[in-house]
């Protein structure tokens, strides 16, 4: 995937069907973290910060509950993934991209919390169970279409 | 819903029964190192919320990344607890501790 023209509004990338499909497949899975997987803090425990811990934990299941639902919309739209030669054309809207990169952040982080929050990530551990394989290409691809939109942003 | 673009600001008026406590800027916002979050993300995330150029956000995240964590604001409860909601909506590993 690549950036091949941006405006004001929107970013135009070009990627093949093979991508469109990973990208599809893996924003399908959202959301992957856990809920109430962060702690608002590690050493205060008095009840006021309880109180923001439960008010915490119940604007972030807001805010999954809506990514959610706009996932589902945003996928959807019949525009989305044009055919182009080569391959396809994707456009994301720059009101979008925070959203979207919230969202592949959390299958990024969601995946390899389930691989056991390996220290390093980037290269496949060479002992990697074969029933993990499919956490390990969620957690990289994700990554992988992070850092294109980043760039596209920046550039 | 789709989020706006532009930094986020942290809630200037305080409920008219916060206490003195809750009004004092004596908590820190803390960002902690992981291995998974991207190095680029991690400074797109601070500019974001923050409003921070990039040099900055970028001195943070190297901070975060070298020495284990970086404190990135010192607020009073309210405004820590909405930066660390922030942080965490992009799933950073961010907390709120009291300033010693």
């Amino acid at each position: 995937m690549k950036r091949v023209s941006a405006d004001d509004k929107a970013i135009i990338f070009q990627l093949s069907t093979r991508e469109r499909d990973m990208l599809v497949q893996i924003l399908q899975t959202y959301p992957v973290v856990p809920p109430a997987h962060q702690p608002l803090s590690q050493e205060l425990r008095d009840s006021q910060v309880t109180d923001y811990q439960r008010l915490l934990e119940e604007a972030l299941a807001e805010q999954r509950a809506a990514n959610k639902g706009h996932l589902h919309t945003w996928l959807t739209a019949a525009d989305r993934f044009q055919k182009s030669k080569p391959g396809l054309r994707f456009t994301l809207e720059r009101t979008d991209s925070e959203w979207l990169l919230q969202v592949l952040n959390d299958i990024r982080v969601g995946n390899w919390l389930q691989l056991g929050s390996p220290e390093r990530t980037g290269l496949m551990p060479p002992k990697l169970p074969p029933k993990f394989l499919p956490q390990w290409l969620a957690m990289e691809m994700s990554g992988y279409f992070q850092m294109i939109i980043l760039e596209a942003l920046e550039g | 819903m789709a989020n706006v673009a532009e930094p986020l600001v942290a809630p200037d008026q305080e409920k008219e029964t916060s206490t003195k406590d809750e009004l004092e800027p004596g908590y820190l916002v803390v960002c902690w190192n992981d291995p998974v979050n991207l190095m680029d993300y991690v400074t797109h995330v601070f500019q974001k919320v923050f409003g921070w150029d990039r040099q900055k956000a970028e001195r943070h995240m190297m901070q975060v990344h070298e020495q284990g964590k970086s404190v990135l604001a010192r607020e009073s409860l309210e405004k820590a607890e909405f930066y660390v909601h922030q942080l965490q909506k992009y799933t950073l590993h961010a907390t709120m501790e009291r300033d010693a």
